[in-house]
């Protein structure tokens, strides 16, 4: 889910951290600029590496010193397939979300929840809806008890919005769509035991 | 720019924010972490409970080189390590088209061998959430 991407900007470093050693003071501005932040390669973690530093420059009128600089990055940004531990956050009618703890934009929109399923009032919970996927006439809730594993199915970023309604959910800018439906994803307790009754299956 | 200059493995994330002293980061307890922290201690926080937080960087290259046997593709054996997959339908959603490509039960079966034997299992992970549950270990008891 991670990878490395490599970059290159123009960094300003302020004069208050010029008298640090330089690859600190540009690891701390790019930190600024960048960190926990997403961009069209994903959702920044850290940087990895400074490879290359030009300039120090001080434009006329301007107190911070211009480098171009050549630096990695680890984000976070799953392969469309991957399969990946996640927790339940909540679900409704439209489906599930899911989150990683520093990822919480993961939804599973109810055509990718196993079926046959129903979606019901969670008695636990009067504001939400939870779904029930039923096999072979047992029922198998999807709640917080433990981990879910899904798979990648799509990965956007949606457009900034220009204007945003009052009681809308706070803009996301990068969105995985994940699936449940296949053996072996959801919650892992649906799997536990089970390899034996499946190996005649597993085929598909 | 270049969007994909290599992938990583989770351990390979971990072992970057461990030797950048994630695990000692204290200063969390203590004051509120700045938006740039943030992402940082909360993938060290997820990655604590996957299975690489008992890998190394061996064990993963060992892993690797042994998988070119079952001519896997890169992606699935970077799943696999990350997963641990310790059963055929955990190994399942992680293949694809795998009849097609001629891997069989057989060689499913090879790819679990190599995974109990050169990956560690996952730690213990207690539920959370609600209810009062715990969880017992998520790989398969043998």
């Amino acid at each position: 889910m991670f990878c490395l991407s490599e970059m290159e900007d123009t960094v300003r470093v302020p004069p208050d951290l010029l008298k640090l050693p330089l690859e600190v003071a540009i690891k701390k501005v790019l930190q600024k600029l960048l960190l926990n932040k997403v961009l069209s390669i994903g959702l920044c973690v850290t940087i990895y590496d400074i490879k290359s530093a030009e300039g120090g420059f001080v434009l006329p009128g301007d107190g911070p010193a211009t480098y171009k600089v050549r630096f990695r990055i680890v984000v976070f940004r799953p392969f469309v397939g991957e399969v990946i531990a996640a927790r339940f956050k909540e679900s409704d009618s439209n489906g599930l979300r899911l989150t990683l703890g520093f990822f919480e934009d993961i939804y599973v929109p109810a055509p990718l929840i196993p079926r046959p399923n129903r979606c019901e009032p969670d008695p636990y919970n009067r504001s939400q809806m939870r779904w029930v996927w039923i096999f072979e006439e047992q029922e198998y809730i999807i709640d917080h008890s433990c981990q879910i594993n899904f798979r990648v199915e799509n990965i956007s970023y949606p457009p900034v919005p220009t204007e945003q309604a009052e009681d809308a959910k706070p803009f996301a800018p990068m969105v995985i769509t994940g699936t449940i439906d296949d053996d072996g994803l959801g919650p892992v307790s649906w799997w536990e035991g089970c390899s034996e009754r499946n190996n005649e299956d597993d085929d598909t | 720019m270049k969007a994909n200059a290599g992938t990583l493995t989770n351990f390979e994330v971990l072992d970057l924010l461990n030797s950048r002293g994630a695990s000692n980061d204290t200063t969390r307890v203590i004051a509120p972490i700045s938006t740039s922290e943030y992402t940082r201690l909360h993938v060290y926080d997820y990655l604590m409970e996957t299975p690489a937080c008992t890998q190394t960087q061996e064990i993963i290259t060992n892993f690797s080189d042994q998988c070119k046997y079952f001519k896997l593709a890169k992606a699935e054996i970077l799943n696999i390590i990350n997963i641990r997959p310790s059963s055929t339908v955990n190994l399942a959603p992680i293949l694809e088209e795998p009849s097609e490509r001629g891997i069989d039960k057989k060689a499913k079966e090879g790819i679990l061998k190599l995974v109990e034997a050169l990956l560690p299992p996952p730690p213990i992970v207690e539920a959370r959430g609600d209810n009062e549950e715990e969880e017992t270990e998520e790989g398969e008891q043998s």
